[in-house]
């Protein structure tokens, strides 16, 4: 099938059968128009459509999906990556990417499942101006009732049967469905081992408790450089927006030591609407500090109000 | 085993300094020597610069009225003098009664002491090198008792490093140039071969403004070089935010479109580069990661 702007489908599946017949043709029509191809699934369905492809699955590449689907924001990078690289032909014009993205639900927590919703609602703006096609296989035999309920509002068509397409009428447009996801508070902090107030010309003190507080957490080097980043870029944006004092908070839980940037909230919520979840271009004026946030840290929450903002940011210990 | 002697800038001498200067391009040596100069006139010395050519001073001093040194001013008034005994071959024989004599009549004329900057040529240092240590010696004692700071310029492109280290061993120290910026965070300094900018500490919004206005000013002056790629010395960079690195794009960017000009950047930390990678910041035209 040919189809031209972005397209992003969600595949429901119930067996190995329903899951070729809404891959296999996908991917041979993705060859014969010279798309580059890629295929980042579970093992099992990696060797399916490998057999299924034959000699034609050397042109494809394909990913164990958990090797891809690490945390939401980073794989959303990787792919913007991907595509930036693939994007183009030899001769510099544009080429399609067609991606069949079959995300890890499985071993997630209530946190990190709600933000890998998030994902899969902003990949629709992410690529929204691109000629990229990605489908999104959904495993019925495994997944649950909220995993497959969020995919047909996340995805604005459905793709079931040999070629059977149909419209999401459930479809939730990102904006809403980020306002949703944003709707119930951050889980109350517990008492944080450690707090820093900080106000204009101070990121310095936040960035170092951080750091500090990353190395006892056992972070090597190279992770408490991404903390400082990530902990400073926050901090920034805290006192430009959030009326220029700002709190760093620091604690840990089970296998993540969490780092809090809240303020008072007297400027928000000026900026843009996706702040940080979307790739700013390298020559952008702005937009790389929570861009840059979001890539280091491993999960990043972030609430913005008048009442007073909070980006909290998880490194995995 | 040589201990390497240590570094002053040249805005921190002070009267019995007498440091060694071992240049590399004519742009260090203009540099410290316009410091120095300038810093004099400022501290009510006299400056005394042997030249290792008999050329008029215009010719000699030119660049300093790139450094904004009232040329003909300072020499009509005193303040500056140039004196052409090392010019001649046996110039270096009593050049430590010179400066006695000079720190005298310094003080004499109401002035606040003296700054003297000698170069010795290599072809007249020659094969005299003993004369050359023996006036370094005696002129040391001349700097234990008078008001007299000095430098001695040595270019590093002629002497070679087995004739510079024991006349480096005569010295108090090296001088340097001035720090570009220092503040509690960051020091910025000039370097020469090759020639840029060496970051030491962390780049944050607090004195991202400094640093760009160092990177302004060095790629202004990389714009009159033969080569014009700037070199960015960043293993002593310990932090930097995305401001200043999306400043560096930007300027990288300018250059390229300028002319195929690059800004090089050395010794770049892993998480910088992270970072660098994750803007796209990594494939920048005019902007170098070197390894």
């Amino acid at each position: 099938m040919r189809r031209t702007g972005f397209v992003h489908q969600a595949l429901a599946y119930d067996s190995d059968e329903a899951f070729l017949a809404g891959t296999e043709p996908y991917v041979r029509d993705g060859l014969a128009d010279g798309d580059a191809v890629l295929a980042v699934v579970k093992r099992q369905n990696i060797a399916l459509l490998r057999d299924a492809l034959g000699n034609s699955s050397r042109e494809v590449e394909f990913i164990d999906s958990d090797h891809w689907y690490g945390y939401p924001s980073r794989t959303l990078g990787q792919y913007h990556a991907y595509c930036t690289e693939h994007g183009r032909t030899a001769a510099g014009g544009p080429r399609r990417v067609r991606v069949i993205g079959e995300p890890v639900w499985s071993r997630r927590g209530e946190l990190e499942t709600r933000e890998w919703m998030r994902y899969e609602s902003l990949l629709n703006v992410a690529f929204a101006r691109s000629g990229h096609w990605i489908v999104c296989p959904y495993d019925r035999r495994a997944l649950s009732e909220q995993v497959l309920t969020a995919a047909a509002r996340t995805h604005p068509e459905l793709l079931h049967g040999r070629g059977g397409m149909a419209l999401s009428g459930a479809y939730a447009y990102p904006e809403d469905f980020c306002a949703e996801s944003d709707a119930d508070a951050l889980e109350p902090a517990p008492e944080p081992a450690r707090e820093v107030l900080f106000d204009r010309g101070g990121s310095v003190v936040a960035r170092y408790a951080a750091a500090e507080f990353a190395r006892r957490g056992g972070l090597s080097e190279e992770r408490v450089g991404d903390v400082m980043s990530a902990v400073h870029e926050s901090a920034l944006n805290a006192l430009r927006f959030g009326g220029g004092r700002a709190v760093l908070r620091l604690w840990s839980r089970p296998s993540y030591l969490v780092f809090e940037i809240a303020d008072s909230g007297a400027n928000a919520p000026v900026g843009p609407r996706f702040p940080g979840h979307l790739p700013p271009a390298p020559q952008a004026s702005s937009g790389h500090g929570m861009w840059v946030a979001r890539q280091l840290s491993d999960l990043l929450e972030q609430r913005i109000a008048r009442g007073g903002s909070v980006v909290r940011m998880h490194f995995r210990a | 085993m040589r201990v390497t002697t240590a570094l002053t800038a040249v805005g921190r001498m002070r009267a019995g300094d007498h440091l060694f200067l071992g240049y590399g391009t004519d742009e260090e040596r203009d540099a410290v020597l316009a410091a120095f100069v300038l810093d004099g006139l400022a501290s009510g010395h006299r400056c005394l610069v042997l030249a290792p050519v008999d050329a008029p001073p215009d010719v000699t001093l030119g660049f300093l009225e790139h450094s904004g040194v009232d040329l003909l001013g300072a020499l009509t008034e005193r303040h500056l003098v140039v004196d052409t005994q090392l010019a001649t071959a046996d110039g270096l024989w009593d050049v430590d009664d010179l400066v006695r004599r000079e720190a005298q009549r310094a003080v004499a004329d109401g002035l606040l002491g003296l700054r003297v900057s000698m170069e010795i040529l290599h072809s007249h240092a020659g094969d005299a090198f003993k004369t050359l240590k023996d006036s370094e010696v005696l002129l040391d004692q001349v700097f234990g008792t008078h008001p007299v700071l000095g430098i001695c310029l040595y270019d590093r492109r002629v002497f070679a490093r087995r004739e510079l280290d024991p006349l480096d061993d005569l010295h108090h120290g090296r001088v340097g140039a001035d720090p570009v910026w220092q503040d509690e965070l960051l020091l910025i300094s000039r370097t020469f071969s090759p020639p840029g900018l060496a970051l030491t500490g962390d780049v944050d919004d607090s004195n991202v403004t400094a640093f760009a206005r160092a990177l302004h000013a060095e790629t202004l002056r990389a714009a009159h070089r033969a080569v014009t790629d700037t070199h960015l010395d960043l293993r002593g960079l310990g932090f930097v935010d995305v401001c200043a690195l999306r400043l560096l794009v930007f300027t990288a960017l300018g250059l390229s479109a300028a002319g195929g000009h690059r800004l090089v950047l050395h010794g770049v930390a892993p998480h910088v580069r992270k970072v660098m990678r994750v803007t796209g910041w990594d494939r920048v035209p005019g902007l170098e990661l070197a390894l």
